[in-house]
C-alpha cells in the first residue's frame, strides 16, 4: 500500500508540475464550452442537423363563417411546414394520431411533433372563441434551436391568420348585432382578438420528458452545460492518457526496469500507476464541475448521481488510457494513436453534438462508446435524474472499464513478463 | 536457504549455472549461451567483454528482469526462476543508464526508492541520511537531480541501490560516458564498498577497471564465458612475458640479432619498423638492451613495455581487441 501511494504521489506531483498538460486538461474544455456556448446563444440549446418533424392534422375544417367558405387552417399550417421553401431545414413526416407522434418524439425518432387539433379552423376563424384550440408542439428538449425554428415557422403561419381571424370575429359580431352598431361592434371584436393575444394564443408548446421515470420533473439544460459535459468527458480521456503515458516515459528512462528490480511486485507498480491516473482524472472532473458551476452557473444534478458519474468517467478513462499505453511502445505512438482513438470515440459518442439529440443509426453508434453512455447519463443527471435513472449508463460504463482494464493487464503481463 | 560451497569451503553467494537467454526462440538471437560462474561472499567479480557480449543480459537475468531460457542462478540461495521476490530483496542493482527521476531532488529520489525496497519511517530516514553521506551529496540533497553533473547523478544512481543494504551489488557499466574525475570517484567508492565486505558483480568493457577492482574476472564474448579466474591466472593464458617494443635510428635487423642474444630475452621479432622482444622481467632486461645498442653504435629512439594484461588475454582468445 505504501508503494502504491508512493508511486501515485510521485506521478501526481509530476502532473501538477506539467503546466501544458494542466492547461489542456482544465482550461481547454472550459474555453471551448465558453466559446461554443457563446456562439450558439448562451443558454439556448442547438442542433445542426435537419429538424425531424412529425405533423398530425386533426383539423375538421373547412367551415363557413358569416356565410363565407374558409380554407382548412390545419392544412395551411401543415402545408407551410412541408413546403419546398423549408425542405432543407425541416424533415417533415405525417402521423395519424397525436399519441403516435408523441411516442416518436419520446423514442428520439422525431425531434418535434406538431399536433393540430380538430377545432383548429373554428378557433382560428373565431367560430369557437370560447373553446380555444391550440397547436401543440411536442418537442425533444435537447432540440432547443430546432424546436424554436419549428415554433417560429408555425407562429409566423398562425400570424397570417390574424387578419382572417379579426375579420371573422368582426363578421360574427356584425351578424348578431343591431344594424346601427355594425362599425363599433366590428372594431370591438377586432380589438378583443388582438388584446387576447391573437395567433400566439393558438400555439402551445410541450416538451417531452427526458429518460426519467414518469412523474419526475425535469429541468431545461443550457447549451453551455451540454457542451461542457461533452468537452469534460472528451478531455478526461486526454487527461488520463497524459498520466498513463508516464509508464512509457519511465520505460524509456529506465526507471520502470529499475522498479522491477526492487522487491515491489509488478502488480503493485502498475496499481500505483492506475491510482495516479484515476486520481488525476477524478480531480480534473471535480475541478471542471466546480468551474462549470461557478463560471457558467451549470446545475449538474444530484450530488449522488454526479459523484457516481464522476467516478465512472474517471474509471473508464483510466482503463482506456492504460489499454492504449499497453498496446504501444513509445510516448510518441501513445500521443498519435491515443489522440486518434479519443477523437473517433468523441465523434461517434457525441461529445461535439450533444448526444441525446441524435436519432437512428447515430444513436445506436453512440451506444457503442463509453462516451455515448456517459453523455446520456450526464444529460439525464443535469435534467434532474437520480443515480437510479442513470444506473444502466453507469453499468455499461463500468463494463467498458472492466474490459479495457482486463485487456490492459493482460497486455502488460505479456509485455513485462 | 541454500548456499553453494566450493571445494575449499568458501561460501558462494552467487551461483550461476549454465545460464542461457535466447530472445524470440527458437530462431532468435542467443544473447547468453550457457554461462556459469560463482561469486563468493565479499568478492568483487567482474564480467569483462566488449559491447554486445552478453554482460547486461546476464545482469538482467540475475536481477529477475529477464527470465532465462535455460539454466538457473542462485542468489543468496534463492533461485532467480522460482524465488524472484527473495532474490530482489538480496540484490541492489545499478543500471547502466541513470535511472532516477530528474524532477525530484536526490533526497526525494532516495526516499522514493527506499520505499520501493520496503523501508519506512525512521529506518528509511536514517538510511537516506547515511547514503547521502556515502555519496557525498548532503549539501546538495535538496537540489533537483536534473541540475546535477553527470558524476553526481552517477553517485545517486549507485546510492539508490545501497539503500536496503543488499547482500550483493550488481553494477552494470557504471562509468560509461563520464569524465575521468567522476570515474575515479566512482571507482574509489566501489573500492570502499569492497573494503567493507560488499559482494559486487561488476560489468565493464574497460580492462583497467576490471583489473583494478576485481578479485576475479570472467571474460565474456558472444554470450559465452571464454575465460575465468584471477588476473594472474588469466594472464598466464598468454604467458607471463612482457612485450618490449624498440625503435632505433638504423640497422634494425642487426640490433634484433644482438638483442635476441641478451639473457632474459626469450624471443625477438620485427613488427613493421619495431623490434618486439618477449621478456620475463622487463626491468632487468632493459639496461642490457641499452648497453647492447650503445656497443653497436645504434641509438634507441623509442621504447615501450607492455606487461601481460587482460586486453592481451582477450586478443589472444578472440583475435579481436576489447574495444572493437
Amino acid at each position: 500500500m505504501i508503494q502504491i501511494a508512493a508511486i501515485a504521489w510521485k506521478d501526481l506531483r509530476g502532473t501538477a508540475r506539467n503546466l501544458p498538460a494542466l492547461a489542456m486538461m482544465l482550461l481547454a474544455p472550459l474555453a471551448l464550452a465558453a466559446l461554443l456556448g457563446f456562439a450558439f446563444g448562451g443558454g439556448e440549446s442547438f442542433s445542426i442537423s435537419p429538424i425531424k418533424v412529425v405533423v398530425v392534422n386533426e383539423d375538421e375544417g373547412p367551415l363557413t363563417v358569416a356565410g363565407a367558405a374558409l380554407p382548412n387552417a390545419g392544412n395551411s399550417v401543415a402545408g407551410v411546414l412541408e413546403g419546398s421553401a423549408l425542405q432543407d431545414l425541416l424533415d417533415v413526416s405525417r402521423s395519424e394520431s397525436p399519441a403516435r407522434a408523441r411516442s416518436l418524439v419520446d423514442e428520439g425518432t422525431r425531434a418535434v411533433a406538431v399536433i393540430i387539433p380538430p377545432a383548429f379552423s373554428r378557433s382560428v376563424y373565431g367560430a369557437a372563441s370560447n373553446d380555444q384550440a391550440t397547436v401543440e408542439l411536442y418537442q425533444d428538449p435537447t432540440e432547443g434551436i430546432g424546436a424554436s425554428i419549428v415554433e417560429s415557422v408555425v407562429d409566423q403561419t398562425l400570424l397570417t391568420f390574424n387578419g382572417a381571424s379579426a375579420a371573422a370575429a368582426a363578421a360574427t359580431a356584425l351578424a348578431g348585432a343591431d344594424g346601427t352598431a355594425h362599425e363599433q361592434a366590428a372594431q370591438a371584436a377586432a380589438a378583443r382578438y388582438v388584446e387576447d393575444g391573437g395567433a400566439e394564443a393558438l400555439l402551445g408548446v410541450a416538451q417531452r420528458p427526458p429518460q426519467l421515470p414518469a412523474g419526475k420533473e425535469t429541468r431545461d439544460v443550457g447549451v453551455t452545460a451540454v457542451i461542457l459535459a461533452g468537452m469534460m468527458v472528451f478531455f478526461l480521456f486526454f487527461g488520463a492518457s497524459n498520466v498513463a503515458r508516464t509508464i512509457l516515459d519511465e520505460d524509456q528512462a529506465g526507471t520502470l526496469s529499475r522498479l522491477f528490480t526492487t522487491p515491489t511486485p509488478r502488480r503493485t507498480i502498475l496499481g500505483g500507476k492506475f491510482v495516479s491516473v484515476f486520481v488525476t482524472v477524478a480531480a480534473q472532473a471535480v475541478i471542471l464541475l466546480v468551474a462549470g458551476r461557478l463560471i457558467f452557473g451549470i446545475r449538474w444534478g444530484s450530488p449522488g448521481a454526479v459523484a457516481a458519474l464522476t467516478v465512472a468517467a474517471a474509471v473508464v478513462a483510466s482503463s482506456l488510457a492504460l489499454l492504449i499505453i499497453s498496446l504501444v511502445r513509445t510516448p510518441g505512438q501513445a500521443g498519435a494513436i491515443g489522440s486518434g482513438v479519443y477523437l473517433i470515440l468523441a465523434l461517434v459518442g457525441g461529445n461535439f453534438v450533444g448526444t441525446v439529440a441524435t436519432t437512428g443509426i447515430y444513436a445506436t453508434l453512440q451506444r457503442l462508446t463509453p462516451n455515448g453512455w456517459l453523455l446520456r447519463a450526464w444529460d439525464t443527471t443535469m435534467r434532474g435524474g437520480s443515480v437510479g435513472d442513470i444506473a444502466l449508463s453507469l453499468l455499461v460504463t463500468f463494463a467498458f472499464a472492466l474490459v479495457f482494464f482486463i485487456v490492459a493487464i493482460w497486455r502488460f503481463r505479456k509485455r513485462f513478463a | 536457504m541454500k548456499s553453494a560451497v566450493d571445494g575449499e569451503g568458501a561460501v558462494s553467494i552467487v551461483d550461476v549455472e549454465n545460464l542461457r537467454k535466447q530472445f524470440d526462440p527458437p530462431n532468435g538471437v542467443v544473447a547468453v549461451d550457457g554461462v556459469s560462474f560463482a561469486i563468493e561472499k565479499g568478492e568483487v567479480f567482474s564480467l569483462l567483454g566488449p559491447n554486445g557480449a552478453g554482460k547486461s543480459t546476464t545482469i538482467s537475468m540475475l536481477s529477475c528482469l529477464l527470465r532465462p531460457t535455460g539454466g538457473d542462478a542462485l542468489i543468496d540461495g534463492h533461485s532467480v526462476l522460482d524465488q524472484p521476490q527473495s532474490v530482489k530483496e538480496a540484490i541492489g542493482v545499478v543500471p547502466q543508464d541513470i535511472a532516477l527521476y530528474p524532477d525530484m531532488s536526490a533526497r526525494e529520489n532516495l526516499v522514493f526508492w527506499g520505499k520501493m525496497y520496503g523501508l519506512t519511517g525512521t529506518d528509511l530516514r536514517r538510511r537516506v541520511d547515511e547514503v547521502l553521506e556515502l555519496v557525498s551529496l548532503v549539501e546538495r540533497q535538496k537540489d533537483r537531480v536534473e541540475k546535477y553533473s553527470g558524476g553526481m547523478k552517477r553517485r545517486v544512481n549507485i546510492g539508490v541501490a545501497l539503500l536496503h543494504r543488499p547482500k550483493v551489488l550488481f553494477l552494470d557499466e557504471p562509468t560509461v560516458g563520464i569524465d575521468p574525475q567522476s570515474r575515479r570517484s566512482i571507482l574509489d567508492g566501489i573500492l570502499a564498498l569492497r573494503d567493507q565486505g560488499m559482494t559486487i558483480l561488476y560489468t565493464t568493457h574497460y580492462m583497467a577497471e576490471a583489473q583494478e577492482l576485481s578479485d576475479r574476472v570472467g571474460i565474456i564474448d558472444h554470450g559465452k564465458m571464454i575465460a575465468l579466474g584471477t588476473h594472474e591466472e588469466l594472464v598466464r593464458i598468454v604467458g607471463e612475458e612482457a612485450h618490449v617494443r624498440l625503435r632505433v635510428d638504423h640497422d634494425l635487423l642487426g640490433m634484433v640479432d644482438h638483442w635476441s642474444a641478451v639473457p632474459g630475452v626469450s624471443r625477438a621479432a620485427i613488427d613493421e619498423e619495431e623490434a618486439v622482444l618477449y621478456v620475463h622481467d622487463a626491468n632487468a632486461v632493459l639496461p642490457q638492451l641499452f648497453e647492447t645498442s650503445a656497443a653497436a653504435a645504434t641509438r634507441i629512439t623509442e621504447v615501450s613495455v607492455t606487461e601481460p594484461n587482460l586486453e592481451m588475454v582477450f586478443l589472444h582468445l578472440t583475435g579481436r581487441a576489447l574495444r572493437e
